[in-house]
């Protein structure tokens, strides 16, 4: 035996040289096959790997040469796996000699090398492809900015060899799916919204008027909702600033504590005055200062546990000045005018800008003298009708509100100073800084309110703008330009002013035309209703009701009231002619941003052309125009596909020694290759300004991004699509197989979460640089409250968005991947666990070991386990029991029959549904013994940890490459190896060595003849 | 009188004149529009659902029928209808319970055709409506899957119970969060059906796309150029499909031509609103007419006047508008202003009628509904509503009767149930529909 070993690896010496030697040839290889290797395959295999029905489906007859057998190597990896193992030939049957065996093996890897080396760094055949539904949705939303999700109604993609969908072997089009993706492109058409500055996406259409207002009010009313203007918050940022050096910050000023709160910096200064302003002998403090300042003096100093008092104190000087400000805020009515209701547009608007331009006055009348009897309080009226003045039941509602308010009393002598401090406190702090809804019986809203922005006309549309104090007191330059945009853009989109006016004119404008209150004009005929002179001729028509009434307030508010509404709608109507041009650089803009390059100089014309096109023969309107315009952009293959131009001008770079010519990708190309890999999504612009300096291919540069990019939260769409992809629950959203009657627990939410969970978890691994190892052997894992309670871990606050790390997973039998409810679900056919099926997904998936299929006629085992008459282990077990099911089963069962401590939902369990207590005892391949999920880990780590990280290196990079590997892949997967033990096993080091391989950075350049010009 | 065995007089006479009241409409050009017949198998002709809606209610005294068949007895507001009786049903007593008891108007109106329990606030959320359910369904054979028509301009902005103007404005809802937009304008709701408007734009959209990816397979290696010509297949092959419908227009043109008539010209109605509420409304009707009729689109929705409707009504000698008027809705004008929107249907009905298709009319293949927000407007009362239908959508709908389900308890007269009837007929077979779960009884 001893002899025969020596005398072959002689033989071996001199016929294939050591791979360390000159690399055997071509032929010296097909020479062994015929000699050596095809007489072994006709002695060993041949009677089961041929015939009919191979086993296997495997037929070993099909190969005849080596390039047969390099093209089909996957399979010859398995058989090398085999024969190394002694699982082949089958114990029953003829076993070879050892010599002979590694005769086979050492020709096999031999190829393996001579191929590799061949071709090492070969970009392979990257087709250009169309996006996939994932990266079709992510970079739609990184585009628009609006997450649309426009793929929801497409067919699902296939996925290519190496499972994923990511590559033109699989992402193939249709007809019918150009049909899907013309409505896609018009659906995110259609959340289009000019600007006056170019053009954003709404979250929804902007189809319909009532959209458009929805969209610009909600931005509005966001943006108000957004400033700090509770009082509190200033009085506690000035206490940090008063005790700055006790605080153990002596150098903080006014400035820097108000943005370390989020607080306005121009506010806390005015705040920060009135409560500190010393009084003097000669002017001393009186009135309702004197009072905010004897509060503000009364807080405690820093030493101890004095936060909360100090915050629950600020609350209480804030609720004094609302109550105070509440008291004292004027009040108006509306100019009477006989004939006109007091809810008559103009006059109704001069009543809610007296409002809007007197909040930080205060009303002395309220005030009375001490020793002074209150005024009764009338009693409260009913609601006005129609029509009717409603500020007089306010009026009467707050002097309810204000009785026995000692804080509005004088002292005797004291009046002209109360009042001066009462008016000093007003123009610090407003009765409201902005008033985000109004009602119809506004300031009075016990009983209605709710519509936001609204004037609170009746039955007509009608807005009003009351944010005055918070342009003056909070908001810095920025701010107020950003408000006043917004104001402008509700006009400019929604166009408000314009309907209103036209709603007036038609609608109500028969107040002083004779038709009655709801009625004006007979019929809206066209735009000229919004021209100058019919304003101005209804504008005269209200000033001759006004004047029989001989009420000069009342003439200012319908001249003034017509003169905004003229100017108003003068000025969109310019903006919109002013617009114009920029929408279409915006277009512009958008088609490069979309194309994830710069625009050629034709593609730049024929877009603008193409516009043009729309309009002057088409008949479309500018918004239809543009509309269509984006539509066509998103319906070009430069946006919906990956395509790597052949950059005529790139220089080539380094040449690489392959057999077929490449080249380098353009910077522009690789960038999106980068973002695609990381992102599923496009290049952000940061990346494509690198792209655009030209340095994108300098190995640090591309290393430096990749890491930037890993720590982005877009880096979700790795986690998604390739974690998805490789374990196989990209589609568990959808999963139904579970009966919800025996599992009511099992919900839409939790199906959601356990979803989740795997995603958060690489989330977590890929941003934060974390070991891939911790993906067995972690000790934690990521709950929100749903999936937290499924688990019967420690409740968690919140919503199916808050997720919290468990540091102590193992505790509640979870942590890392192998024991997440998604697997465990997704791998049992309902009511029974599948041993067999939670097996194979750890065996082939995790571990990446290649298993035929099934042959087609076994047994179905019954779907409800509560009816399986002997436990399930013991059925699998006979079943293994047969040889030729066991030369499978054997490498996976035992995995799953040490999860049977987990239910068909994946819930930890003691008893399966028949009762029976549930065994966790496995003996795993090679003959270890081991119980339950910490058995499994044990064996992995014991003996398959190295398989694993392959499987893992593997499959990341396959689907980095978009492509199924080759066997000149290998010497990147040996350097992903060596850098992962370098490194920590930390993911970014796969990843890194990914994005600079020479995989990554070039790419197979076969020129066609037409292109060479011959 | 047309001659119904004839079969020629499927296509549509040329001499068909649109007339409004007062004015002489040129009708658009579609003597070689193939109606429905040409290019389908006889025998089976499309159904076609319409829904014609006027808010604020009826003037109850004057709303009402009794009887069946011959001896069916229409009140006056119904009179319009009288020669056409034995092809409509009069309905009393439906509701929709949803609408009730959350506010008026708006919250009255909102769910009307969706059943949908609507949302108050900020947010607008309603239902898909029993038109654009229908559409979904049978609308991908037809140029447009749905034309929703209305007279008068949407209002926006909030009613004082909180909700949405919008809802009173839309009866047609494709999404809960968005209603389908209003065609107010009859030159482009025309456009869209005879100028295949927005196929045309696909069609150029899809030109445009064939050049770029044309240009591009000149710059990609060759191995790529195979996965690009999928591509260009793909939308070559989606023109082709565009293309037919483009085509039955140039056709209708060349056949113009060789009869040596003037060259095509297709007069349309003019841009912008007709100033005559009347002219608007026969033109909207005529619109819906020739579209079921040249199976252009086999679902409609004309809102006459909406909730909260400002429409103005000078030619009927009302003083105030719509809604003011509701408010006495006992009166002889208001009761002008419902005969005048019942007489709509009647018009349009007429006309469906005129159109022989098989051995009945188009009327006969449809099913036209009639209904209003309200029963009683003084009141704001929606415990009940005014609903007719006319047509007996393909043989599957006994005509000519009166049905009250007023007194069959609240389970027994949904709105609802009657939707489901309708597109249980229409071969849209659905467990439930709003709040209802049964089909309505005796229909």
């Amino acid at each position: 035996m001893q002899h025969n070993r020596l005398s072959f690896t002689l033989l071996w010496a001199i016929g294939i040289p050591s791979i360390s030697g000159a690399a055997p040839t071509h032929s010296d290889l097909d020479n062994q096959f015929t000699q050596t290797v095809k007489p072994f395959l006709n002695r060993y295999c041949i009677g089961c790997h041929g015939g009919d029905a191979p086993a296997a489906q495997f037929d070993l007859r099909t190969y005849t040469s080596v390039d047969t057998v390099v093209r089909d190597y996957p399979h010859w990896a398995l058989l090398l796996e085999r024969l190394n193992a002694n699982e082949m030939p089958p114990k029953q049957a003829p076993q070879p000699s050892a010599d002979a065996r590694q005769a086979v093996t050492g020709w096999v890897q031999a190829v393996r090398m001579s191929e590799a080396r061949k071709n090492a760094g070969d970009p392979g055949p990257v087709l250009v492809r169309r996006l996939s539904n994932s990266e079709y949705n992510n970079t739609i939303r990184d585009l628009t900015g609006v997450d649309i999700r426009p793929t929801r109604e497409f067919p699902v993609d296939p996925a290519n060899q190496a499972g994923f969908d990511n590559s033109g072997e699989s992402l193939t089009m249709s007809p019918a799916l150009l049909n899907k993706y013309l409505q896609a492109a018009r659906e995110v058409g259609d959340h289009m919204v000019l600007t006056p500055g170019g053009f954003n996406f709404a979250p929804h259409p902007m189809l319909v008027e009532t959209d458009r207002e929805k969209y610009t009010i909600q931005r509005i009313v966001g943006f108000y909702q957004r400033q700090p203007t509770d009082y509190a918050d200033y009085f506690q940022a000035a206490w940090r600033f008063k005790h700055r050096s006790l605080l153990g910050k002596p150098r903080a000023t006014l400035n820097s504590i108000a943005l370390d709160a989020k607080l306005s910096a121009k506010y806390l200064p005015l705040v920060w005055q009135i409560l500190e302003e010393p009084a003097t002998a000669a002017k001393p403090e009186v009135g309702p200062v004197a009072k905010l300042q004897a509060m503000w003096h009364a807080l405690p100093a820093p030493g101890g546990d004095e936060p909360e008092i100090v915050r629950a104190r600020c609350i209480e000087i804030r609720d004094f000045l609302v109550q105070i400000r509440n008291h004292t805020a004027m009040q108006y009515t509306a100019p009477k005018v006989e004939g006109l209701s007091a809810t008559s547009q103009p006059l109704m608007n001069w009543k809610l800008r007296a409002f809007a331009s007197h909040r930080r006055d205060y009303d002395h009348t309220v005030l009375r003298m001490e020793g002074e009897p209150e005024a009764a309080v009338q009693e409260m009226p009913k609601h006005p009708g129609l029509g009717q003045e409603a500020a007089f039941r306010a009026t009467i509602l707050a002097a309810k509100n204000r009785a026995g308010d000692l804080d509005l009393v004088i002292p005797a002598g004291q009046r002209a100073q109360v009042e001066a401090s009462f008016a000093r406190l007003s123009s610090v702090f407003p009765d409201a800084f902005y008033i985000r809804e109004r009602g119809r019986f506004y300031p009075d809203d016990s009983e209605d309110k709710g519509r936001l922005l609204s004037a609170g006309f009746h039955n007509v549309m009608g807005y009003f703008r009351d944010d005055t104090p918070l342009i003056e007191l909070i908001l810095d330059e920025k701010g107020k330009n950003e408000l006043n945009s917004l104001w402008d853009e509700f006009d400019f989109i929604a166009d408000f002013t314009t309907r209103t006016w036209v709603q007036y004119f038609f609608n109500q404008s028969g107040e002083v035309e004779g038709h009655g209150r709801e009625s004006g004009s007979v019929r809206p005929s066209d735009k000229a209703v919004a021209a100058a002179p019919v304003i101005f001729g209804l504008r005269d028509a209200y000033l001759a009701k006004a004047d029989a009434s001989d009420n000069p307030i009342a003439m200012e508010a319908i001249r003034d009231h017509f003169q905004r509404v003229n100017t108003t709608i003068r000025g969109v109507e310019k903006m919109r002619v002013e617009a114009e041009p920029r929408h279409l650089e915006a277009l512009l803009k958008f088609a490069a941003r979309a194309y994830r390059r710069p625009l050629s100089q034709s593609e730049h014309d024929s877009i603008l052309a193409y516009y043009h096109s729309l309009r002057d023969k088409g008949g479309l309107t500018h918004e239809e125009a543009v509309r269509d315009s984006i539509v066509s952009v998103l319906m070009s293959p430069k946006f919906s596909y990956r395509i790597d131009l052949l950059e005529t001008s790139s220089k080539s770079g380094k040449t690489l020694a392959t057999a077929v010519p490449v080249r380098a990708l353009s910077a522009y190309a690789l960038a999106s290759r980068l973002s695609y890999f990381l992102w599923s999504s496009m290049p952000d612009e940061a990346l494509l300004a690198r792209a655009e300096a030209g340095d994108l291919q300098k190995p640090s540069v591309l290393a430096a991004q990749a890491r930037r990019m890993m720590k982005d939260e877009r880096a979700r769409g790795l986690a998604i699509d390739f974690a998805g992809n490789w374990l196989d629950f990209r589609r568990f959203e959808e999963h139904n197989a579970v009966d919800r009657l025996r599992f009511p627990s099992f919900t839409n939410e939790l199906r959601e979460a356990m979803f989740q969970e795997p995603v958060q978890f690489i989330d977590d691994v890929i941003r934060n640089g974390r070991s891939v190892l911790d993906l067995l052997y972690a000790n934690r894992t990521f709950v929100n409250p749903v999936l937290a309670k499924h688990y019967g871990m420690p409740a968690v606050a919140g919503g199916a968005e808050d997720w919290v790390r468990v540091d102590d997973a193992r505790t509640y039998g979870r942590g890392g991947l192998l024991a997440m409810s998604v697997f465990l679900t997704q791998n049992s056919p309902g009511l029974r666990t599948s041993p067999v099926k939670r097996g194979y997904w750890v065996a082939k998936r995790v571990l990446g070991d290649v298993i035929p299929p099934p042959p087609p006629n076994v047994p179905e085992l019954p779907h409800d386990e509560a009816k399986l008459d002997l436990p399930l282990r013991e059925m699998l077990a006979r079943h293994r029991a047969n040889p030729s099911c066991a030369a499978c089963h054997a490498r996976f069962d035992s995995f799953g029959l040490a999860f049977e401590g987990y239910g068909p939902i994946g819930e930890t369990r003691a008893n399966d549904l028949a009762g029976r207590p549930v065994d966790i005892q496995a003996v795993f391949p090679g003959g270890s013994h081991g119980a339950g999920f910490d058995g499994v880990q044990t064996y992995i780590r014991e003996k398959r940890e190295k398989d694993f990280l392959d499987n893992f290196s593997r499959k990341l990079l396959a689907y980095a490459l978009g492509r199924t590997l080759m066997l000149s892949d290998e010497p990147a997967i040996d350097r992903m190896q060596a850098q992962l033990a370098a490194n920590g096993y930390r993911f970014t080091a796969l990843a890194e060595t990914i994005v600079t391989s020479p995989q990554f950075l070039y790419k197979r350049s076969v020129v066609s003849k037409e292109q060479r010009g011959d | 009188m047309p001659n119904r065995t004839q079969k020629s007089t499927r296509r549509i006479s040329r001499r068909t004149v649109l007339r409004g009241a007062g004015v002489t409409m040129a009708l658009p050009w579609l003597e070689s529009i193939p109606a429905f017949g040409e290019s389908t198998s006889t025998g089976v002709f499309p159904k076609r659902f319409a829904a014609l809606f006027m808010g604020n209610g009826v003037n109850e005294d004057h709303w009402g029928a009794e009887g069946s068949g011959a001896g069916m007895q229409l009140s006056k507001t119904l009179m319009p209808l009288d020669p056409l009786k034995h092809k409509i049903n009069v309905i009393h007593g439906l509701f929709h319970k949803r609408a009730t008891g959350q506010g008026i108007h708006p919250a009255q109106t909102g769910s009307l055709l969706s059943g949908a329990a609507i949302q108050k606030g900020a947010i607008i959320k309603a239902g898909i409506t029993v038109d654009q359910m229908i559409a979904n369904r049978v609308g991908q054979d037809t140029a447009q899957s749905s034309i929703v028509l209305a007279c008068e301009q949407p209002m926006t902005g909030y009613h004082e119970t909180n909700f949405s103007m919008a809802y009173s404005s839309h009866i047609s809802w494709q999404t809960p969060d968005s209603p389908v937009p209003n065609e107010v304008y009859p030159s482009l709701a025309f456009d869209n059906l005879f100028e295949n408007r927005g196929s045309l734009r696909n069609m150029s959209i899809l030109d445009r796309v064939k050049g770029d990816a044309e240009a591009l397979s000149r710059a990609i290696s060759s191995d790529d150029k195979g996965k690009l010509d999928e591509y260009l297949t793909s939308v070559r092959e989606v023109e082709k499909r565009v293309d037919g419908m483009r085509k039955n227009k140039d056709q209708a043109e060349d056949l113009a031509k060789q009869r040596n008539r003037p060259v095509f010209t297709m007069d349309r109605p003019a841009n912008g609103l007709p100033e005559d509420l009347r002219d608007h409304a026969r033109l909207m009707c005529d619109i819906i007419a020739i579209a079921f009729q040249t199976d252009k689109t086999r679902v409609a929705t004309l809102l006459l006047a909406r909730d909260l409707s400002a429409l103005y009504y000078p030619f009927l000698e009302v003083r105030e508008g719509h809604h003011g008027a509701s408010h006495d809705n006992t009166s002889a004008g208001y009761e002008r202003i419902s005969r005048f929107h019942l007489s709509q249907l009647a018009y349009l009905a007429t006309k469906l009628d005129a159109m022989p298709e098989g051995s009945g009319t188009v009327l006969d293949n449809s099913c036209l509904m009639f209904l209003s927000n309200m029963w009683i407007g003084r009141k704001h009362d929606n415990t009940r509503l005014p609903l007719v239908l006319a047509g007996g959508l393909g043989g599957t709908l006994q005509t000519g009767r009166t049905l009250d389900y007023l007194k069959d308890g609240d389970d027994n007269r949904k709105l609802c149930s009657l939707y489901l009837s309708i597109m249980d007929r229409m071969g849209i077979q659905l467990d439930h529909f709003g709040d209802a779960e049964t089909k309505l009884q005796r229909l």
